[in-house]
């Protein structure tokens, strides 16, 4: 080692989160004196602001050139400490993380005495890397002024405007013929009995006044090249040309699939079993009393969780366990709207709600006391024993157990049954393939982090927005891609980004171009290039997200990731057996 | 694309540009700092706007910051929100103003907003204030803490939580204490009490010699308004203030035989005459001498003290406690010249002396001018007083002793003959029992001592026989005061009524000793001394006057006051400085109503008995009968104190706070701002489970709300773990009790409070964790996981363990057991009405609208929708947009949802904002 270091570590008991099971104090206490470190204490949060005051002050004060924090994950606060470092005048990336709350505290919550031992080592690796880090600096990377929408829905459409309005320039890719997406089909909506197509004709409107969108119909997003800031999207129109596109950012609303129930579900197959929206067309088709195959109806039957808050089964291997939000609403709605029609059209109609749990949350639940108010009978099911349709004397029957009637089964003779079937995700390999942004368990995009940042994704400049990244409304799915359009706006207008100098690094001299290191990059970041009289691999700095692929293939050991350098992690190693060696 | 032009210096072209269009302070105003507040600021930031973040209370973070963990993913929620506060406090385009309030929001006609707020006075210099604690620990009085929801205490001197951004001190003040606020002297009796009941003695000591150096003479003579206006004189009765401060001083006195302190060390090379030695004049010398003025008192009399040395008698005030208290103001440097009349106040000033305060108080007492008033027997009851005081008390053994007067003077008087030894007392005075000038208590006592008390009786002659008195001739007064209430007594001189006596004490009154001065200073016709009432300045400058020769006959704690006042006045006369300055920073007083109201809950607390001496003994001796509490007492009788004020100044956050930030004279800073739009962020508030009366909440300490459930589970929990708050036992069957006050119509609240089922079931699970053994009973309608990851939350409690109940609760009472029994319905398997033993029940409460946000609105009205909340005039293409344009909605303004809900719809509502900006800056 060089120089001698002036490492600050500082231990936090996360409120009790850790120091519940490991003695903070302790491990502070071993780290002190050690070398290197030249301060070595506790706080009750380090994230809290007055903590990090205190730390920026002893950084000053003590001259620090380096610093560990043993915390939580690096998820939720390396970007806060990185903040905070540079506040203190210290290079971020002279700062370690060291997780001693999951990895530690957390994982070993009846052993005192171990997880303090293994908080000692993991801070000591910590301090072992952190010595030998040198200051970095952050990419720096222009943003274009453009944005491409992916979908042009509601929330699409509804974004464009805004992000148009902030001055930036859209682009929206529109897979269907016409723009709209499912309000175009739905008619009237929920909870306010808004008008679906009049909500996108309103929009669409507004698009056509703005000179600075432009929508693509009948098109599809076939390629994605760059990094944020700078993208350049392929897109194919009608199947036949390519245009590429330049944007800084882009927002996917793809929507959602409504699922399809598979035969014999519920009844599905069957003569007089629909779906939700099948029911809705027959209900506003216009003139004429209502009937199913030339019959009056008299007893409809709705079934709720259909395709939601499912449980594996031979019949299901693959269930969506999930709330699909917005059924219970939407179905709810509807029983109203056939008291409506009924009123109007004097045809009188049962309607029986076979449902779980009615989620109409919040101030949906006006729409539920509605509905019960216009007359809709409610039945409670249990998902071990769920309704059965079957055909009798020429009409539907629906056995059900009504829990809240001591089990008793009924038999409800209908005319139709109408499945409230949820929303899945979108099957679409293609683009799937094009964008990379991971997937939740439900199969819907995945967001970085539910609460905090429900836009955004891991891929920079990649965002999420409406039923693309799980069930919701329409006001909930336009409120979504409104804060997508704020945090791109945020990213645009500034007009440049920096990124993570965390990637990796060739060394020339020891390159022999075998193209292992290409082969094994999914971002694309290797490029060959001539060095001198040979030919060497090349890092494209905006492409490289550090993943580390290429280091351990290289069989020249010519390749290294800053900030998880070979002599890094080699010496968080020794340091980290430091104790069992010595005993 | 350059934003924030508005802001750039006059002169340049942009001011042009934006003609006629006053520049903007901030671009955004947002108001309220929870989650939507902080994420509609750091977006809106990030953008580049000029965010102004105006929060009400001292730190920024909202109800989320107080969770324990947030669901589904139990991610802590200090994890989860202290990343966003401190990036929010740090964005370089954020301007954060905590403990500040917005009072009207206006727009104006060019799409601009002209906003009203201010800081509210925090009592702490937030620049200086380091964070560091102290003052939060050694705050002497507490009171519920709201971010636990009241299950523990916290000081009045405090940082909300320690997770607090800004990590700044607050100090709660309601108001003066009445007490403090009644005192003619402001004594801080709020600060001593507090300091008693802590146990810090010296510092209640020395907190008191602030205001008033005689302590020990006010403790046994001291008329106490304060007693009479103690808020807990309106329960179980008044706070006995002087007992608690007799044993401050007397604790004090027997350990400090004398003042532990010299005269000032910066001396200020000027000469201060003060003429009398009485409660005035010592008062003002003491806080002159504290100043370094080279202070003389003159006194008349053969010692100093006047009132308190010749006026009471020692079973009211020895004269050793006397001495001490005047031993307080000479320590100081303070030179008392006994026998030393002065008869001009020019001539002192002629002398050298740089100002004079004239403290002379009142001579003799008026005349009866009857017939017989010549004779031997006849006292007037000051002289006979300073008789008595001076050891050579009149010979009243055996004889009939007559005191005419109502006032405490003539009380003092009568009940010093019976210690004398004189066979009968009896008193006689014009006005009828309950227009007595004297005290009651001090009518009461003089009774007990055996004085014979007559009512409505005038002097018509005091009889003689042989040049010694034999008697009185008493007419009947048939009224004292006229209409306007002055005194103006009416007789009727038909009834008589002839009494035997030996001695007559008339006590009719007293008259302000001012007459030497009247060629210097101007007189009121009454002959008191004519001052400025606020600086107690006379005619004649340089000279000062308070005290009894300018109030009147009044207690001897006003004078002491007027003296402080006198010398503040003095001082910065001396100085050169203006004397048009107010002088004690006293806040209006604390509104007892808001007090009795918060202490609904308090215990009662009887009053602590008071020890005297026996009627049969105090009737022999000047020994004092008042005798002083123990320590246990006054500290018992502190503990009755219902901190009206809520801080009690006691003064001893100032005395350990290192920055020196405390300042208890700070007012609120008004604010004038001019903003390119306003986001509303304002939150909603908790229904109060009390509501349901029947579901026992504040009636059992067992049955707890929600919020309070988050605080036991989180980790900075007030008791360190999972305890019901009735006995501290960890409980083993747990219920939590959803729908409390939500979608329930008896309480007005129709809606679905949307996060209860989640919040609930995470309460369960972490319950779990935290007790093992526990058994948890969720009470549910329906089970509303409706969100991403929720519904996998529901599967994975019920694996877990947890019960759920379809059925709600209709009534819950406390068993002998201390236990909880709940009535409910069972609407699956077989039904029917049953009963539950659970051992801690939660409520899971419902919300309501804040609806702050419209009386903030001046500028036309703010729409409401039919629950109260904000309204979305279009949810499904304009979120958070109102009817007002421009002024937009975030977060549980329109209507409560959970955090991601909350982030995505503040993130919509800076969308908006920015939009609404750049439309109306295009024009």
């Amino acid at each position: 080692m060089a120089q001698k270091r002036r490492i600050g570590v500082y231990v936090c008991h996360c409120g009790g989160n850790i120091s519940d099971h490991v003695n903070v104090k302790e491990v502070a206490d071993a780290l002190r004196g050690e070398a290197g470190v030249e301060v070595s204490r506790t706080h009750m949060f380090t994230c809290s602001d007055a903590s990090q005051q205190e730390m920026i002050d002893e950084i000053k004060e003590k001259k620090l050139d380096g610093l560990v924090i043993a915390s939580c994950s690096p998820k939720l606060h390396m970007f806060t400490f990185r903040a905070m470092a540079e506040r203190a005048g210290l290079n971020p990336y002279q700062y370690v993380h060291v997780n001693l709350r999951e990895q530690c505290s957390w994982a070993h919550t009846g052993d005192k005495v171990g997880a303090t031992q293994k908080g000692i080592n993991l801070v000591r690796a910590g301090v072992a890397k952190c010595a030998l880090t040198h200051p970095l600096t952050a990419i720096r990377i222009e943003t274009q002024p453009r944005v491409l929408v992916v979908g042009a829905g509601v929330a699409g459409m509804r974004a464009a405007i805004s992000l148009a309005g902030m001055g930036l320039s859209v682009f929206i890719v529109e897979r269907d013929k016409e723009p709209g997406g499912w309000a175009l089909h739905a008619g009237r909506m929920g909870p306010d009995d808004q008008y679906g197509p009049e909500i996108v004709a309103n929009l669409l409107r507004q698009i056509r006044k703005h000179e600075n969108i432009i929508l693509y119909t009948s098109a599809e997003l076939r390629g994605k090249t760059g990094h944020i800031g700078d993208y350049t999207a392929t897109v194919r129109l009608s199947g036949e040309e390519d245009v590429s596109l330049n944007v800084g950012t882009i927002i996917v609303t793809t929507g959602f699939t409504p699922y399809e129930p598979h035969d014999g579900e519920y009844g599905w197959g069957k003569p007089g079993v629909v779906t939700l929206k099948d029911f809705r067309k027959m209900l506003e088709a216009g003139d004429g009393p209502l009937t199913c195959n030339g019959i009056p109806v008299r007893d409809v039957g709705f079934i709720y969780c259909v395709g939601s808050r499912q449980t594996k089964s031979d019949t299901c291997p693959e269930p969506n366990t999930y709330c699909s939000r917005f059924c219970c609403m939407a179905t709810t709605f509807s029983a109203s709207l056939l008291h409506e029609f009924e009123k109007k059209s004097g045809q009188t109609i049962n309607q029986y709600h076979l449902y779980r749990d009615v989620r109409t949350y919040g101030h949906l639940e006006t729409v539920y006391t509605k509905a019960r108010a216009d007359g809709a009978l409610f039945l409670r099911w249990d998902p071990e024993q769920p309704p059965r349709v079957e055909q009798s004397n020429g009409r539907l029957a629906i056995k059900v157990k009504d829990t809240l009637l001591g089990d008793e089964e009924l038999e409800i003779g209908v005319d139709l049954v109408v499945l409230a079937t949820g929303m899945t995700p979108r099957k679409n390999d293609t683009l799937n393939n094009v964008l990379k942004v991971p997937e939740s368990k439900d199969g819907f995009y995945k967001e970085i982090h539910i609460k905090l940042r429900p836009v955004e994704t891991v891929i920079d400049g990649v965002f999420i927005a409406g039923t693309a990244q799980g069930p919701k409304n329409l006001a909930e799915s336009v409120a979504s891609s409104l804060a997508a359009v704020a945090k791109t706006g945020g990213q645009l207008k500034k007009g440049y980004v920096n990124l993570e100098p965390l990637i990796a690094k060739i060394d020339t001299d020891k390159c022999v171009w075998c193209d292992e290191c290409l082969k094994a990059c999914s971002y694309g970041a290797i490029e060959r290039v001539r060095c001198g009289d040979k030919e060497v691999a090349m890092v494209i700095e905006s492409s490289c997200k550090g993943e580390g692929a290429c280091v351990p293939i290289c069989a020249h050991d010519a390749i290294d990731i800053e900030g998880f350098r070979d002599d890094q992690i080699m010496a968080m190693i020794d340091a980290s057996l430091k104790e069992s060696v010595a005993a | 694309m350059t934003l924030n032009t508005d802001r750039r210096p006059v002169g340049t072209d942009v001011i042009n540009l934006n003609f006629g269009r006053k520049p903007l302070d901030y671009d955004v105003m947002i108001v309220g700092a929870g989650v939507a507040g902080m994420e509609t600021a750091a977006s809106m930031g990030d953008m580049g706007y000029k965010v102004l973040l105006v929060e009400k209370n001292a730190s920024i973070g909202g109800r989320a910051i107080l969770l324990s963990k947030v669901f589904p993913t139990l991610d802590c929620a200090s994890c989860v929100v202290t990343p966003k506060m401190a990036s929010v406090a740090h964005h370089p385009n954020v301007q954060l103003m905590t403990y500040s309030e917005v009072d009207g929001i206006v727009r104006k006609a060019d799409g601009t907003f002209a906003v009203e707020l201010h800081r509210k006075a925090a009592y702490v210099d937030f620049d200086a204030c380091s964070g560091c604690g102290k003052c939060t620990e050694i705050c002497t009085v507490t009171v519920p803490d709201e971010f636990n929801y009241g299950l523990v205490t916290r000081r009045v001197a405090h940082i909300p939580f320690p997770q607090a951004v800004p990590k700044k001190a607050i100090i709660d003040r309601r108001g003066e204490a009445p007490c403090t606020f009644t005192c003619p002297a402001n004594v801080k009796a709020s600060g001593y009490i507090s300091l008693v009941r802590a146990g810090r003695y010296e510092e209640a000591f020395n907190l008191h010699l602030e205001n008033a150096p005689l302590v020990g003479s006010l403790a046994r003579a001291c008329y106490a308004p304060c007693e009479s206006d103690c808020t807990r004189g309106e329960k179980e009765g008044t706070v006995h203030i002087r007992g608690i401060k007799r044993f401050m001083a007397d604790r004090y006195y027997s350990a400090h035989s004398a003042p532990e302190y010299g005269p000032a060390a910066e001396r200020r090379g000027k000469k201060v005459a003060v003429v009398g030695s009485g409660p005035s004049g010592l008062a003002a010398a003491f806080a002159l001498g504290r100043e370094g003025y080279d202070v003389t008192i003159f006194e008349a009399d053969s010692e100093p003290g006047g009132i308190l040395r010749w006026g009471i008698p020692a079973y009211r005030l020895p004269k050793d406690v006397v001495a001490r208290d005047v031993a307080n103001i000479t320590a100081l440097g303070v030179e008392i010249r006994t026998n030393s009349r002065i008869g001009s106040a020019t001539a002192l000033l002629e002398q050298g002396y740089s100002a004079v305060y004239l403290a002379t108080g009142d001579r003799g007492g008026r005349k009866l001018a009857v017939p017989g008033e010549e004779l031997a027997e006849v006292y007037d009851a000051v002289e006979y007083l300073h008789k008595l005081n001076g050891g050579t008390p009149p010979a009243f053994s055996g004889k009939t002793v007559i005191v005419i007067g109502g006032g405490n003077v003539a009380i003092d008087s009568a009940r010093s003959a019976v210690r004398l030894g004189a066979r009968a007392v009896r008193l006689f005075c014009l006005e009828s029992r309950s227009e007595m000038p004297a005290h009651r208590w001090e009518i009461q006592e003089a009774e007990d001592d055996g004085v014979e008390m007559s009512n409505s009786w005038g002097v018509g002659e005091i009889l003689g026989r042989d040049g010694r008195v034999s008697g009185i001739d008493l007419i009947r007064c048939t009224s004292v005061f006229d209409a306007e209430h002055r005194f103006r007594p009416t007789f009727d001189k038909t009834v008589h009524q002839k009494i035997d006596g030996d001695v007559i004490i008339t006590a009719i009154g007293l008259a302000p000793n001012t007459a030497a001065f009247a060629q210097e200073v101007e007189l009121q016709r009454n002959g008191v001394i004519k001052v400025d009432p606020g600086t107690l300045s006379t005619s004649r400058p340089g000279v000062f006057a308070g005290g009894d020769a300018v109030t009147g006959p009044s207690m001897i704690v006003t004078a002491i006051g007027q003296g402080r006042r006198a010398a503040f006045y003095i001082d910065r006369y001396l100085k050169g400085e203006s004397l048009n300055v107010p002088f004690d920073g006293v806040l209006e007083k604390a509104d007892k109503n808001l007090v009795l109201e918060e202490a609904e809950h308090f215990v009662e607390r009887q009053p602590v008995p008071q020890h005297t001496l026996s009627l049969e003994e105090r009737r022999k001796t000047f020994e004092c009968y008042e005798q002083v509490m123990t320590e246990a007492e006054a500290r018992q009788e502190a503990q009755r104190c219902m901190n009206c004020g809520e801080c009690s100044q006691c003064m001893e956050c100032v005395s350990v706070c290192a920055p020196q930030c405390i300042d208890f004279t700070q007012k609120p800073i008004p604010l004038s701002l001019n903003v390119g739009t306003v986001v509303m962020s304002t939150g909603f508030e908790i229904l109060d489970p009390a509501t349901k009366e029947l579901l026992g909440y504040g009636k059992y300490p067992d049955v707890i709300s929600g919020p309070q459930m988050d605080r036991l589970l989180a980790p900075t929990r007030p008791y360190n773990g999972v305890l019901r708050p009735s006995d501290g036992k960890e409980p083993e069957s747990i219920a939590i009790l959803l729908c409390v006050g939500s979608r329930d119509h008896t309480v007005c609240n129709p809606l679905c409070c949307r996060i209860g089922c989640m919040y609930a079931m995470k309460h369960a699970q972490l319950a779990m964790g935290a007790l093992p053994m526990a058994e948890v009973t969720i009470y549910t309608i329906d089970l509303r996981a409706f969100g991403k990851g929720y519904d996998e939350f529901y599967e994975q409690s019920k694996a877990m363990g947890i019960e759920f109940v379809k059925g709600k609760v209709a009534r819950i009472e406390q068993l002998a057991n201390g236990n909880l029994a709940l009535h409910y319905e069972d609407q699956l398997g077989e039904g029917g009405m049953r009963t539950r033993e659970h051992d801690l029940v939660v409520l899971t409460v419902g919300f309501l609208p804040n609806t702050a946000a419209f009386s903030l609105y001046k500028g036309g009205e703010l729409a409401a929708n039919n629950f109260g909340y904000v309204r979305e005039i279009d949810p499904n293409s304009e979120p958070a947009r109102t009817n007002v344009d421009g002024l937009f909605a975030a977060g549980a303004t329109i209507g409560v949802m959970d955090i991601p809900d909350t982030v995505l719809h503040s993130g919509a509502a800076a969308a908006q904002a920015a939009a609404y900006l750049e439309r109306t800056r295009a024009g």
